[in-house]
């Protein structure tokens, strides 16, 4: 970069010209800035000076004139950029200015751009959610348990019907499973039946410890082992924080695109939304395959037989099929996680 | 005075200089995980208003980059807050009626914001609408529309549009509007014909052979042994609903500018034609998908010398005699708000 003195004359004389605007007034006045051995001043046309004295501030945004503000009475605008950068020495920010420039270094910028992506991808948006994981109230968490179970009782589920024998065998199950599964981060895991025919057999977990399990699962798996490989991955949900995980990467990813939203237009934003929406489904199956092995090694260790939750998929896949492609899924293919689950219960 | 001269919008921006800017911008943005995004937005707008004149007089934008991060920071903060407590659904749906409360008054705020933070020919616009008329042309008349089947759309349109102009100023000069409904009918009428139209056009392409050889409904139905399922609406989103879109925006565009005028006699006049700007947004969103983005500078400059070239205004005496009084000071909430709704209260220019 040419040094200031070489370029721009703090000795040297002449004026550029242009308009000077009055504060709180649409009347243009030509006028021009003058450097002369009485310093820096703002003249009128017809001679009146204006202000005496160096510009207070001063911008340029590239392909712009070069707008000055002389204390609070008036505004000079000028084309003559490089004029004025000649009389007043460079600007603070002329580095951003010189980047925009038509270039082939441009070329490096956008490399920039999409190096930068992928590492907001790959690590930004990880630090983001660990952050607002970590601010987020345990109390806040257990009052979306306690909300979610009001609305899914006002919803779909009714009070369960299932023998008292059989919820004394799935309690059981579920008292050893937690013994031996990870610590629940906020509160207590708990145990809920419910009858909700609408989701056939099924169990899921709720961010803070609540595990519900539906009349259906048991009448059709009644099996401890199966009940106890179902259970052991539900409880790996709460304890590795999956659905707040989840949550606040959406959000993130929200977030960021709303922010370069006007930079990106109407269409890449839309690419980006949709292209996040299918990659989030990648990290939701890594967190059921993640589940997948924190239960199975759960269940063995409560002495349970960890094979038997490949039993429970392969009948699931039997009676319900398998379900569409696998990139267009919440959930690893069935028979990919029966294979994993074959796997880890002959390593234990 | 009352001579009267007719001065044509003119912008001077170009792709190349606009492309290092934007490029810059995202680049800037990408690496600081968004923060800088407040400064890109500022810069973009300077660049799009500096290179607006009227009678060699130009436009400018005075918002800071500082103003309007605070904005939204305070948007993105209240933003989680109501996601994560739209968890508990009693909370959320209070929520969601707090939300419908607060709306019309950040859009009046980020209204506010906006004309403040332009100038023309060294002057601020203002804007001074109000909670109740806001939420009056913004929330209720739309729902109330809804019983007329959306018929009495163009009073609507009408009334958000006026409230728009109506309420804005040019330093202590009050904007005004007048218009009859008819333009506004006019604008739905065309659109719609449109629609209709390349509708019934696609389904006799693409139906008419199936129906005369029977092939519509049953075992060897076209929709069983052809694509056309999933082309079909793509088709129809395409060349029927979205130049429809355009062409709405193009008549009522046209209307509003010559509906509005400023105290003091200088009026508007938007020459823009529906079918050239149909024609425009569609090589320029074909022009970003082939380029992967790369053209979306070129296409904004394109735009933007459309629009202003079609845009007129016939000013009685001078440009000279306005002038502006002193205001209270306005937080870039509102503006924050907006850009995160994709509400767009850009001045129309």
């Amino acid at each position: 970069m040419t040094s200031p003195s070489d370029f721009y004359g703090q000795t040297s004389s002449g004026e550029v010209t242009g308009h000077a605007y009055a504060a709180q007034s649409s009347t243009r006045v030509n006028a021009r800035l003058v450097r002369d051995g009485a310093g820096v001043r703002l003249l009128a046309d017809n001679g009146d000076v204006l202000y005496a004295g160096s510009p207070t501030s001063r911008e340029h945004v590239s392909g712009g004139p070069i707008l000055m503000r002389f204390g609070e009475d008036w505004t000079f605008d000028t084309d003559d950029v490089k004029g004025a950068n000649l009389l007043l020495g460079p600007s603070s920010d002329s580095w951003l200015s010189n980047l925009e420039v038509w270039h082939p270094r441009l070329i490096a910028v956008l490399a920039l751009c999409c190096l930068g992506v992928f590492a907001v991808w790959q690590w930004g948006l990880g630090l983001l959610v660990a952050v607002a994981i970590a601010l987020t109230p345990a109390a806040l968490v257990s009052s979306m348990d306690t909300g979610n179970m009001a609305a899914m009782d006002r919803l779909f589920a009714d009070p369960t019907e299932l023998s008292q024998t059989d919820q004394i065998m799935v309690r059981d199950v579920f008292e050893n499973i937690k013994a031996h599964a990870p610590d629940a981060p906020y509160g207590d895991y708990t145990l809920l039946f419910r009858k909700a025919d609408q989701i056939g057999p099924n169990a899921f977990a709720l961010p803070g410890g609540t595990v519900v399990v539906t009349d259906a699962l048991v009448e059709e798996f009644g099996d401890p082992d199966i009940l106890a490989g179902i259970l052991g991955h539900e409880l790996a949900h709460v304890s590795e924080r999956h659905s707040l995980h989840q949550l606040y990467r959406s959000l993130s990813i929200y977030v960021l695109v709303a922010l370069v939203a006007g930079d990106v237009g109407p269409i890449l934003e839309d690419v980006l939304l949709e292209g996040s929406a299918l990659a989030s489904l990648a990290y939701s199956r890594e967190h059921e395959a993640s589940a997948d092995i924190i239960g199975v090694k759960t269940a063995f260790a409560a002495g349970y037989d960890p094979a038997a939750l490949a039993d429970f998929f392969e009948a699931l896949s039997h009676d319900h099929g398998d379900g569409g492609p696998e990139w267009r899924s919440t959930h690893p293919s069935n028979a990919d996680r029966i294979e994993t689950i074959k796997k880890l219960a002959a390593e234990q | 005075m009352d001579t009267r001269d007719t001065f044509q919008v003119q912008f001077k921006g170009d792709a190349q200089t606009y492309f290092g800017i934007w490029i810059v911008n995202l680049m800037l943005s990408i690496v600081t995980l968004g923060i800088y995004s407040a400064w890109a937005k500022v810069r973009t707008k300077k660049y799009f208003a500096q290179n607006t004149t009227i009678d060699g007089r130009r436009f400018d934008y005075h918002a800071t980059g500082k103003q309007i991060l605070i904005g939204r920071v305070i948007v993105v903060a209240a933003l989680i807050l109501y996601s994560v407590l739209s968890a508990i659904p009693v909370v959320g749906i209070i929520l969601a009626l707090g939300f419908i409360g607060v709306g019309p008054y950040l859009i009046n705020r980020s209204l506010k914001f906006n004309a403040r933070m332009t100038s023309f020919s060294g002057l601020r616009f203002g804007f001074d609408g109000t909670f109740w008329h806001a939420l009056k042309v913004f929330l209720l008349y739309p729902v109330l529309c809804l019983f007329t089947l959306y018929l009495a759309w163009p009073f609507v349109a009408r009334a958000q549009q006026r409230y728009y102009v109506k309420n804005h100023r040019y330093g202590t000069a009050q904007f005004d509007f007048e218009s009859g409904v008819g333009p506004f009918y006019k604008a739905l009428v065309f659109a719609a014909f449109w629609a209709v139209g390349v509708v019934i056009a696609i389904t006799a392409v693409f139906f008419g052979p199936a129906l005369a050889a029977g092939q519509l409904f049953g075992e060897d139905s076209i929709w069983v042994t052809s694509d056309l399922m999933t082309v079909v609406p793509v088709l129809i989103i395409v060349i029927a609903v979205l130049p429809a879109g355009f062409i709405y925006r193009a008549y009522i565009r046209n209307a509003v500018y010559a509906a509005a005028s400023v105290q003091g006699g200088h009026e508007f006049t938007s020459t823009v034609k529906p079918l050239a700007l149909v024609g425009i947004a569609i090589t320029n969103a074909l022009a970003v998908m082939l380029s992967l983005g790369l053209m979306l500078p070129w296409t904004h400059v394109r735009m933007s010398r459309y629009l202003a070239r079609n845009t007129y205004i016939t000013v009685n005496g001078t440009l000279d005699a306005f002038v502006g009084a002193q205001e209270e000071e306005v937080s870039a909430l509102g503006d924050a708000f907006t850009d995160f709704e994709g509400i767009d209260v850009d001045f129309a220019l």
